[in-house]
């Protein structure tokens, strides 16, 4: 009989498995003998790099389809608490119209790339989840309080207004011309540390940047010190605040706890006055809570003659509130001790009921001075 | 006619190995001695245990011996002499004993059901009765009495009751169904959102017992349970009495300290301790709570370290309960804390 010319069905198989394994083998060798050049220095081949970059850029594009900007993306307040932590946080690897790159970070493989530009290249939903998810393999970090979305969202804001801002409007938003991170906190005097923070949260002549950012004067210093432990004990989420609040010591802590309970500060600019039904309603689980739905009264801890670890909420920006309790509704904040009290009786409140107790205590009139002292 | 030839049939059938049957009908026969303790409703300590008893007992006999003639009749009819099985086969024992009997021993059986639950439905129509209104929640048991001046006194997972004496339990819910069964007392009713059904119970001997909710509702239903005690009529109004009364002050600093952090941390926002500032409406009224025999409806002893617990963990303890964890008390608080309650007395 004569053999065929072609292998058969058996032979095509072997042949299959062999190669197979040989490639295994070549991979294996590749890897395990370090030849590969893992070196910063040494850039991928052009055909790599459009591949990496190809994949990131459909990557984002698939991965924020459905994302929805929020109805206030274009207010300034919003950009301004977005510049604020723009200068602290992203301008050392970002650069700004106040500075230019570090060259040490311009060394970085990839290297991150100078926003007034970039920024040009990404939608805004995608800008968003960029910011919020980070890029793998590129030094550029996710969100660290996963789940607190609007702190993302001042951030794009900012980064929406960036793309040729000139160097005035930059000092303008960012509240100083100063560049700077994190660790330069360490070295502050009290004074200063105030400054910083009445640059987002306010001082006796202006009010906070943002309603995101609540006012801290007259609040019982028990809760700041609380709040400044938990967002440096990553207890709480908030990717603005938790790397501030690291680089502060403990009697730094106590010191500004104690400065923001004494001082005075501006009042709020005045709010859209929200429907009397919903005050009403606010001031109803404020005051009795609604037994039915076993939501307890707001004013049994959240009082004066209280425990100073609950906070004092009258004069607190609604829009605050209203985040707060969303994000205890939502098991973002939900991991500290007071928070675990807070989430479950979130859980019971509506959303329109959640509306009107932020309106509710809004609406109230903030105690300064000593009678914030508890 | 299809009965008839079934039954042949099996006659017609070979052996089967009946060791295995035999073991299985044991294992079914031990759950029975669980069947005694607090929470048994085959130990009657109440009129209306007592009515239900003989209807329990009667159906349970008859079940029996019905259940025996079968067993015999099936055996004689697989392995019995050719003789008796041919008498078995006949028309008139089919329609007789799958007809005729149980149409007569059902009916009869229902009779005497209806009239014990007419005698119920007749004890229940008595008026002027003394009522303790009893609302389930989740998942505990508010217990509402009225002193004889008609002021309201709240208390929680547990009845009180005077020993001989009728009372009127108005059973309600503002959440989900739940049924009242203190199987000592008498039989479950449920309690449903929106309506008020009415039980009348009277213990006839002093003691505790145990009751259940009986009705799924929920994630802790199981762990909702509540103590009977019946007590000599003078005691009971002795201790109705003085339960009318506010919350006694505390005696030690330690007490006085759990007191402060009691009304500082917010309790009062869902307990109510009468006289004081803590009104909450919430959760189980905690006036007198250290006279309980238990904590969290009958699901912890009560005692300072279980006290010490249910703040701290007790979501642990009662999944899904409603009352949140309080983790922010130093070891000192704690104790300071379960001491204030439990001097609540």
């Amino acid at each position: 009989m004569r053999r065929p010319l072609l292998p058969g069905r058996k032979g095509l198989f072997l042949a299959l498995v062999i190669v197979l394994f040989a490639g295994l083998a070549l991979g294996a060798v590749f890897i395990f003998s370090g030849v590969y050049n893992v070196a910063a220095a040494r850039h991928h081949f052009d055909i790599t790099n459009a591949v990496i970059r190809l994949t990131l850029r459909r990557s984002v594009k698939t991965h924020s389809l459905g994302i929805e900007p929020p109805a206030g993306l274009a207010e300034e307040a919003l950009a301004r608490l977005g510049a604020r932590h723009y200068a602290l946080g992203c301008e050392p690897c970002h650069a700004s119209p106040a500075s230019s790159r570090n060259p040490v970070v311009a060394e970085m493989y990839p290297a991150p790339p100078p926003l007034s530009e970039a920024v040009n290249h990404w939608q805004t939903e995608e800008l968003f989840w960029i910011v919020k998810n980070g890029l793998k393999f590129t030094g550029m970090p996710s969100w660290p309080a996963p789940g607190h979305d609007e702190e993302v969202w001042a951030l794009v804001a900012f980064l929406e207004r960036l793309p040729n801002m000139d160097l005035k409007t930059y000092a303008e938003l960012t509240g100083s011309t100063r560049t700077a991170d994190f660790a330069f906190l360490q070295d502050m005097s009290v004074e200063g540390l105030a400054a910083m923070c009445g640059a987002c949260h306010g001082d006796a002549q202006t009010a906070p940047v943002h309603p995101f950012a609540p006012p801290l004067h007259g609040q019982k210093p028990a809760y700041l010190r609380r709040a400044l432990i938990e967002y440096a004990q990553n207890r709480r989420q908030s990717g603005i605040m938790e790397p501030i609040a690291n680089e502060l010591g403990t009697d730094v802590i106590e010191q500004l706890a104690r400065f923001y309970s004494n001082a005075s500060g501006a009042p709020m600019p005045s709010q859209t006055p929200p429907g009397s039904a919903a005050l009403r309603r606010g001031e109803e689980i404020a005051e009795h809570g609604i037994r039915g739905s076993d939501i307890p009264a707001c004013r049994s801890c959240h009082a004066d003659s209280a425990s100073g670890e609950f906070p004092r909420l009258d004069g607190l920006p609604a829009e605050y509130i209203a985040i707060q309790l969303r994000l205890f509704r939502d098991g973002v904040r939900a991991s500290s001790t007071y928070a675990a009290i807070m989430a479950p009786i979130a859980q019971r409140l509506s959303e329109e009921q959640i509306e009107g107790v932020a309106a509710f205590f809004a609406s109230q009139r903030p105690i300064a001075g000593e009678a914030a002292q508890r | 006619m299809m009965a008839m030839r079934f039954l042949k049939r099996s006659v017609a059938a070979g052996r089967q190995p009946v060791t295995r049957s035999i073991a299985a009908a044991l294992l079914l026969i031990l759950p029975i001695a669980g069947c005694s303790g607090p929470q048994s409703a085959l130990s009657p300590r109440g009129v209306e245990a007592f009515s239900i008893g003989p209807l329990f007992w009667t159906a349970t006999w008859v079940g029996l011996v019905v259940t025996l003639i079968v067993v015999v009749l099936v055996a004689v009819a697989l392995y019995g002499p050719e003789r008796w099985r041919t008498w078995l086969g006949q028309d008139w024992i089919i329609i007789g004993g799958g007809i005729v009997f149980p149409v007569t021993v059902l009916s009869g059986l229902l009779v005497y059901g209806l009239l014990i639950m007419q005698a119920g439905a007749m004890r229940s129509a008595q008026v002027g009765l003394e009522s303790i209104t009893i609302r389930g929640k989740l998942w505990w048991w508010e217990v509402v009495y009225t002193t004889p001046e008609g002021e309201e006194i709240p208390s929680a997972n547990e009845l009180r009751l005077p020993v001989d004496r009728p009372v009127r339990l108005l059973l309600e819910s503002d959440n989900v169904i739940h049924s009242f069964w203190a199987p000592q007392l008498g039989g479950k009713l449920d309690m449903i959102p929106g309506r008020t059904n009415e039980l009348v119970v009277e213990a006839t001997e002093a003691g505790v017992s145990r009751g259940q909710c009986a009705e799924y509702c929920g994630g802790a239903h199981a762990l909702m349970s509540f103590f009977v005690v019946a007590m000599p009529q003078d005691e009971y109004d002795a201790w109705l009495a003085s339960k009318a009364e506010g919350a006694r002050a505390p005696a030690t600093a330690e007490q006085e300290r759990g007191q402060r952090l009691f009304l500082e941390n917010g309790c009062g926002a869902c307990h109510q301790v009468r006289g004081t500032e803590a009104r909450g409406l919430i959760g189980p009224d905690l006036t007198h709570v250290g006279s309980r025999l238990s904590l969290a409806a009958a699901a912890l002893p009560n005692d300072t370290k279980a006290l010490m617990r249910w703040i701290t963990d007790g979501q642990h303890i009662k999944p899904e309960n409603r009352m949140p964890p309080f983790r922010q008390f130093s070891g000192g608080e704690l104790s300071a804390l379960a001491a204030y309650l439990s001097g609540l007395e």
